[in-house]
């Protein structure tokens, strides 16, 4: 392992290792990765791998809509073939306030470009016909949305890293970070101490924890978010499917397994990733509510993650200068690290690079929001 | 949700003794397993067991199920077959589906008693229909009464390739050869020769190199191995055979103790990863008890042992007073390690002796001193009496207990060699009968002038008449002579054991040892070309995702993955509905290889529950029916 390096990511998530792979693309290769575990071993492999571009906040769109294009892209970029079901997504509403919601959202999001639309319930069985639309009113449809195999993107983003010249180390643990002054100075771990010019907090579920150990107040939480997955059947499904009322999305997968998960309100901050019989219960009950023709297909494991929660539903994102300026924060995803991490590696990289972000502008995203409380928060976290 | 005091997961020998146990004792019990049949693997075993009394020596497998089955009931057990557990959840909460239904148990406190899985062997088209594990084999054939095919080749010569062959042959099916890898046969002698003697070659040595067939097995080439397991080129024989049966050995099925968050350790000696656990059979997680397999692989009779430890203690840990006193426990415990102690002190019982010793780190118990020379004598030139050929040290007494006139001796220490003592001897032949390895014979000669009689145990149907000629065929199964048969027994005590008596000339008094009615076993080998040469690249290594052993090697190689979880993520292997129990060892062995370190240093992969598919509609209705 490296004694001294230009950048130390601390995270090997997807969103660690496309900061990594956009750094060494802009030329900083002088990057290491520490990773506690092993790659995409936290939120990230135990994520759905949804992309979508239907939020109700424009930042949160835009985002969505850079990631979506590198997405496409990926497997031409990277040379690996990460799953992706180029299926849309598909939202449900069940009440007139949720249906005019999703016509106020839609037009915002059409807005800012996303090619969005609402669909009545006989389109909806259209466009995926097992579902059960009874007693929905309309839905909004994206086309353009998709979902993908977040382990082989991780996968891609790391090889390609490493080819390009990044360190990746594996079962290497952040015990600390040194300080002088307002700068941090090294990363300490378990295999040793990397002296570096920048420290990247990409610790997904563990966030806080890193920034506590630069002295640096974060103000996200974890919960755990639990998810089952079904044996494969042939494609009957192409869209992800989110209902807001019923609380439950579900998608099938490339291989043709369904995966469902929700959230739920009653848990408690914590890092606990085990299972419960009440959540695979509840699953099944909404899932063969929804989709009445799985009834018959069968769960074949059940796991949970974390979803680091910021106080708006918002990735904090860039410098918090005031504490630690060479301290950068790509943390607090809320549920949605997969589907922002190839954009947020493109902006991060940007701003380690060049001093400041070119394809979109962040100052919206820094930490520094929260000072005086929460204004707007994102809406559509299922 | 069911509440009980105990809860049994498994009702093979080790669950249904547990189970016994802890509700003799005044514990509620309930027992679940995931056959609709309960019993386990004794319910597919044809053969009498060896042992000794205590642990129904000379009855069998199937029988002793029915006995202990009716224990069970006796002590008011409640017994629900066909319920699968799928987790053990934080809140104690234990999860099981049924065809129609999930259960959920809340347990004070619970024996894991599920057994173990068999190991597979990978090699180019080692995916063809007509590839089985024995397991396989036997639940068809004996569970189903479905012949698994017609001409089949043995791989491994331990005591579950040796019965299988048995139980095949029994069938009418043909074995065209066992082949076992090591120098030597790893199951009981005895086992082995009852195989040899009509017509199975066993080559020692030797492995299945590659199955041969497009939609099915449709033969199997062979090769001899050096000294050091590598195939030796050019030793290659294609054996004209529609079926592989696999016995390759057992891992301990530990998937819901790794679920629940057992303390586990790797202990080679117990095939595998078990739950770490004491002299009680309790578990790190202290509401968890293991017993037989499960908590490492072994014999039936020293699994029922371990149940019966198991539910003893779990009964004595209850909150409730269940009457069951110190004094109580301590003494059937003290007898119940007495007995495990006899059954592990031979040869074959070196690797528990040893592997329970390494997993608990307490100093291993003294074998003590062991005969080392059978007493077997079949030298006499007047008269009639029985000749014993069993020459290992087997924990086994049947001769001894139903020899009515007292004159074989084992003694106390069941792993002795049987002693005869020839002036009690009147050669009924009862023995011959209760033998589990068929290891016994009468000789009388003085059956005529130029003339022996020969007794012999047969297990074969049809049975042969009084006065038939057939063929009579030495130890290895090789033609000696024509012989008449001069008795046939048959008796509802014999339990399907008939004795046959043939009568041979006297120079064939110490060399015929089996006999064929019409035809059956042949001795030849019908071989067949070998037909392209297969790339072991494209071996199938997890067969329910289709991940071949290029791709794994490949994520090794390429992709830097050190670990089965990392493999997993990258191929899926071990995501299909068996949950690695298949691969896994293999990727392991694919990893040490490569990465040239021990296969302990190797942790399976992360096991989530439901641990068998379940059908989201049943878990919808329980969720359900809840609400209501």
């Amino acid at each position: 392992m490296k004694k001294k390096t230009d950048v130390v990511i601390i995270g090997g998530g997807v969103v660690g290792t496309s900061i990594a792979y956009n750094l060494a693309k802009n030329g900083v290769t002088d990057v290491v990765v520490v990773e506690r575990d092993t790659l995409s071993c936290g939120s990230t492999g135990r994520c759905a791998g949804g992309v979508r571009q239907q939020w109700s906040e424009p930042s949160n769109v835009r985002l969505a809509r850079a990631s979506i294009d590198i997405f496409k892209r990926f497997r031409e970029e990277m040379g690996r073939d990460i799953g992706l079901v180029e299926g849309g997504y598909l939202l449900c509403a069940h009440t007139d306030e949720e249906a005019e919601r999703f016509k106020e959202t839609v037009a915002m999001q059409r807005e800012v470009g996303a090619d969005v639309r609402i669909v009545t319930p006989e389109e909806m069985r259209d466009i995926t016909p097992y579902l059960n639309a009874d007693g929905m009113i309309l839905g909004a449809y994206c086309p353009d949305d998709c979902h993908g195999d977040p382990f082989q993107t991780t996968q891609g983003y790391a090889e390609n890293a490493k080819r390009l010249g990044v360190d990746i180390e594996l079962h290497t643990e952040v015990t600390a970070i040194k300080k002088k002054g307002r700068r941090a100075t090294a990363v300490v771990t378990n295999r040793g101490e990397i002296e570096c010019n920048w420290v990247v907090n990409a610790a997904g579920g563990y966030s806080a924890e890193v920034g506590a150990m630069a002295g640096v107040d974060i103000p996200t939480k974890s919960y755990r978010h639990q998810i089952a997955v079904t044996e494969p059947i042939r494609r009957i499904q192409e869209p992800l499917i989110v209902d807001f009322c019923v609380n439950i999305y579900f998608c099938q997968t490339a291989h043709g397994s369904f995966l469902a998960g929700y959230g739920d309100d009653t848990e408690k901050p914590g890092h606990n990733v085990r299972s419960t019989w009440q959540f695979l219960q509840e699953i099944s009950r909404r899932l063969t509510a929804l989709v009445p023709a799985l009834r018959d297909i069968s769960v074949v494991r059940q796991w949970a993650g974390l979803y680091n929660m910021s106080p708006d539903a918002q990735p904090i994102l860039g410098k918090v200068s005031d504490e630690v300026e060479n301290f950068i924060c790509a943390v607090g995803f809320s549920g949605h690290g997969f589907m922002l991490a190839p954009i947020t590696g493109v902006l991060m990289a940007e701003l380690i690079t060049y001093g400041e972000t070119r394809t979109l502008p962040i100052d919206g995203l820094s930490i520094k929001r929260f000072e005086g409380g929460v204004r707007s928060a994102e809406a559509n976290v299922v | 949700m069911i509440e009980t005091e105990i809860l049994v997961i498994g009702g093979g020998p080790a669950g249904l003794c547990a189970a016994v146990e802890a509700a003799e004792h005044g514990a509620k019990v309930l027992l679940l397993d995931d056959k609709d049949v309960l019993g386990g693997q004794l319910i597919k075993q044809t053969h009498r067991f060896f042992g000794s009394q205590q642990q129904y020596a000379g009855v069998r497998g199937i029988d002793i199920a029915g006995i202990l089955i009716r224990n069970a009931e006796k002590f008011g057990v409640e017994l629900m077959p066909g319920a699968t557990v799928t987790a053990i959840y934080d809140d104690g909460v234990v999860l099981a589906a049924a065809a129609d239904r999930t259960i959920k148990i809340r347990p004070e406190k619970m024996v894991v008693a599920t057994g173990a899985y068999e190991n597979t062997l990978a090699f180019p088209n080692c995916d063809l229909p007509g590839v089985y594990g024995a397991g396989a084999v036997q639940t068809l054939m004996n569970v189903n009464g479905v012949a698994p095919g017609e001409r089949v080749l043995m791989v491994g010569a331990g005591n579950i390739g040796l019965i299988v062959t048995y139980q095949l042959l029994q069938a009418g099916i043909r074995v065209a050869a066992i082949v076992e890898a090591a120098d030597k046969v790893g199951g009981y002698y005895v086992h082995a020769n009852k195989i040899r003697r009509l017509g199975v070659p066993i080559l020692l040595r030797h492995t299945v190199k590659y199955a041969l067939g497009k939609d099915g097995v449709e033969g199997a080439v062979i090769v001899r191995l050096d000294d050091k397991f590598r195939p030796v080129t050019g030793t290659e024989r294609a054996l004209d055979v529609d079926t592989i049966c696999l016995a390759v050995g057992l891992t301990p099925l530990t998937e819901l103790l790794w679920n629940a968050g057992c303390e586990m350790k790797y202990v080679s000696q117990l095939g595998g990863h078990v739950a770490w656990h004491d002299e009680d059979m309790r578990t790190s997680r202290g509401d968890i008890y293991v017993a037989g397999d499960a908590s490492g692989i072994e014999e039936a009779s020293s699994a029922m042992i371990e149940g019966k430890v198991a539910g003893l203690n779990a009964a004595y840990m209850l909150k409730r007073d269940t009457g069951l006193t110190s004094e109580v426990r301590e003494e059937r415990l003290k007898n119940y390690h007495d007995q495990l102690y006899r059954l592990r002190r031979g040869p074959f019982g070196e690797k528990a002796r040893v592997g329970k010793s390494v997993l608990t780190g307490a100093p291993m118990p003294a074998a003590g001193p062991i005969e080392s020379t059978p007493h077997s004598d079949a030298t006499f030139s007047k008269g009639a009496r029985v000749v014993i050929e069993c020459e290992q040290n087997i924990p086994c007494n049947p001769c001894e207990a139903t020899c009515p006139h007292g004159a074989i001796t084992v003694g106390d220490d069941i792993v002795n060699y049987p002693v005869l003592d020839p002036a009690r001897c009147n050669a009924c032949g009862i023995c011959v009968v209760n033998c589990p390895g068929l290891a016994l014979f009468v000789i009388n000669r003085d059956y005529s002038e130029t003339e022996t009689e020969i007794m012999l145990p047969y297990e074969f149907l049809p049975l042969p008449n009084k006065g038939d000629r057939v063929d009579a065929f030495d130890r290895k199964g090789n033609f000696a002579c024509r012989a008449t048969v001069s008795r046939v027994i048959k008796s509802k005590k014999f339990d399907r054991t008939a004795l046959v008596s043939l009568v041979v000339e006297d120079k064939y008094a110490d060399v015929v040892r089996s006999f064929r009615v019409n035809g059956g076993q042949k001795t030849e080998r019908t071989e067949k070309a070998a037909g392209d040469v297969p790339d072991d690249m494209d071996t199938v290594i997890c067969v329910c995702e289709d991940v071949t052993r290029r791709q794994i090697e490949e994520a090794i190689d390429r992709d830097g993955a050190r670990s089965i979880d990392e493999i997993k993520r990258l191929l899926r292997c071990g995501m299909g509905p068996c949950q690695g129990k298949t691969c896994q060892r293999l990727i392991m062995q694919i990893l040490s290889r490569k990465l040239n370190r021990n296969i302990e240093e190797f942790k399976p992969q992360t096991y989530r529950g439901p641990m068998k598919p379940v059908p989201l509609g049943l878990l919808a209705k329980a969720n359900n029916e809840e609400k209501d």
